[in-house]
């Protein structure tokens, strides 16, 4: 079996500048926030989030000046703690061009990607503006019953992130609880990375496969990062750190560097 | 003091929108309708379903998390109903009721979560509408709420439209404004908090409305009441309200 360990920096490197990225988890729960954090500590540019709710990981990069793309239901930090301040200035000053979608629009088309087909239906829409703006198709039932339903193009990230509870050294990757939309941006991305808060051997994960939320052979690395989803919750093993997020939204470069100095991360592994 | 009371009087009135068997859901930025679903379960005797967007059914927690997508809304669930499950029950029609938030809303209850200003070089970029594109136009009943009822957030035309459907009701810190889902018909003032009437209503709203059918909303009950204090969640709710949520 193959060791895809990596370090959370070379992880980052080899995510290259300009990519599109899927994040898995949404708002403050189950997001791979430490690799987020290293790619603005390798100084990442140009990169797309693609997320249906990204919140402190795409404020983060917006903040570094990382972000030039979003695909994106909802922002916002969520919590009671309001919109997610750096994005919105990306946006308005328009640093940041955003794709607005409605969450499963982002969806559908990943699950077209999935299945290998262009396009796919997703219900709703009709009377929205996101329509237009986003030129997206509608199409009549070619079966006759008369419904015209909206179709949106294929989404598939170059990369996906996603942050499992559990891993071993192949990549197979066990996920407690909701997993969000991380099983469909898995099947969706052309590579996938998974970060993990613990190692665990593959004998331990055959025990209960159905947790394993993804298999390794579609895992090109895995980096092993406990509380890698810090400041946010990781269902069953931490809550949000609220204090946390708190601290990261004071404003100014010096907040920032001392958010990302007091990351789990940034205080346990050796920096490779 | 006043927030907790446009506050308690949001959650209220949001709980009042369920019905009896029904599957309700709230989503993620949905701290409202997180504690109107709790609140519901513990004051009215009817049985109903609740979907949480973290994936828990009928999780109804003691303590509220901060956030509406936090994983205290699974905690005892006997099922992930992920969001694969929940926004499918949804489009294919089975989730009776879905609780949507919004920036600014129209008398069709159409909503703008998106931005203010012209969409391309927005003024305030908002947060995005979540699902609601998706879900608003396939849901049998929608209802909305927005913690400031001015003439800048219930207006007649919205500057974008990021949302349209089958809203049947919109709650405010001071009205409940109710319309017919399945028709194309305006709101109708349904209700007015006590301590306000019609007149002041028609003076902080942007669109124009109906009013005839409108009585003082019905004084929370005992039981309500003792619903919202066992939430205990005041500074919770308090958050909700637009001095915070960068909404104004």
């Amino acid at each position: 079996m193959a060791n895809k360990i990596v370090s959370l920096a070379e992880m980052a490197r080899s995510i290259p500048d300009g990519s599109s990225i899927g994040f898995g988890g949404s708002f403050l729960h189950r997001a791979p926030f430490a690799l987020v954090r290293e790619l603005v500590r390798r100084g990442a540019r140009g990169l797309e989030v693609i997320k249906s709710s990204p919140g402190y990981d795409i404020d983060l990069l917006a903040r570094a000046h990382a972000v030039s793309r979003a695909k994106a239901g909802i922002v916002a930090i969520e919590g009671g703690l309001g919109l997610a301040p750096s994005y919105r200035r990306a946006v308005e000053d328009g640093e940041l061009q955003l794709e607005e979608h409605s969450c499963m629009t982002i969806v559908a088309g990943m699950r077209a990607a999935a299945a290998g087909v262009p396009f796919a239906p997703v219900a709703g829409v009709f009377g929205s503006d996101l329509l237009a703006l986003n030129h997206w198709k509608t199409v009549a039932d070619p079966y006759g019953s008369g419904k015209e339903t909206v179709v949106v193009p294929a989404i598939s990230p170059d990369v996906a992130v996603i942050h499992a509870n559990e891993a071993d050294a192949n990549g197979d990757a066990r996920v407690y609880g909701s997993p969000p939309w991380d099983r469909e941006l898995t099947r969706a991305a052309k590579r996938v990375f998974v970060t993990a808060e613990r190692l665990v051997s593959s004998a331990q994960l055959a025990q209960q496969p159905e947790l394993t939320l993804l298999p390794g052979f579609m895992v090109e690395a895995v980096a092993i990062v406990p509380r890698g989803a810090w400041p946010g919750s990781l269902h069953p093993d931490y809550d949000v750190d609220y204090a946390a997020v708190e601290a990261y939204l004071e404003p100014g470069d010096a907040a920032l560097a001392r958010h990302l100095a007091a990351a789990p991360e940034a205080r346990v592994f050796s920096r490779a | 003091m006043p927030e907790r009371r446009d506050a308690e009087y949001l959650v209220v009135n949001l709980a009042r929108a369920i019905r009896p068997n029904e599957v309700t859901f709230s989503g993620v930025n949905s701290v409202l309708p997180m504690a109107a679903c709790v609140l519901a379960r513990r004051a009215y005797d009817f049985d109903f379903t609740y979907l949480s967007v973290a994936g828990g059914v009928d999780v109804f927690p003691k303590k509220l998390p901060r956030s509406s997508t936090d994983p205290a809304l699974l905690a005892g669930t006997a099922a992930i109903f992920s969001n694969a499950d929940f926004y499918d029950l949804a489009t294919r029609g089975k989730l009776d009721l879905i609780f949507l938030g919004a920036a600014q809303v129209d008398a069709f209850g159409r909503t703008n979560v998106s931005a203010i200003g012209d969409w391309a070089h927005p003024k305030v970029r908002l947060p995005g509408g979540g699902g609601a594109a998706v879900m608003m136009p396939v849901a049998p009943r929608v209802a909305l709420w927005r913690s400031e009822h001015t003439t800048r957030t219930l207006v007649e035309k919205l500057e974008f439209i990021t949302a349209a459907g089958k809203t049947a009701v919109l709650v405010t810190p001071y009205a409940v404004f109710a319309r017919d889902p399945a028709k194309n018909e305006r709101f109708h003032l349904a209700s007015y908090r006590d301590d306000t009437d019609p007149a002041a209503i028609v003076a902080r709203t942007g669109f124009s409305f109906e009013a005839a059918r409108a009585v003082p909303t019905a004084p929370m009950t005992a039981r309500e009441r003792a619903a919202l204090d066992a939430m205990d969640a005041f500074d919770l709710l308090e958050n909700e309200l637009p001095r915070v949520t960068g909404l104004r």
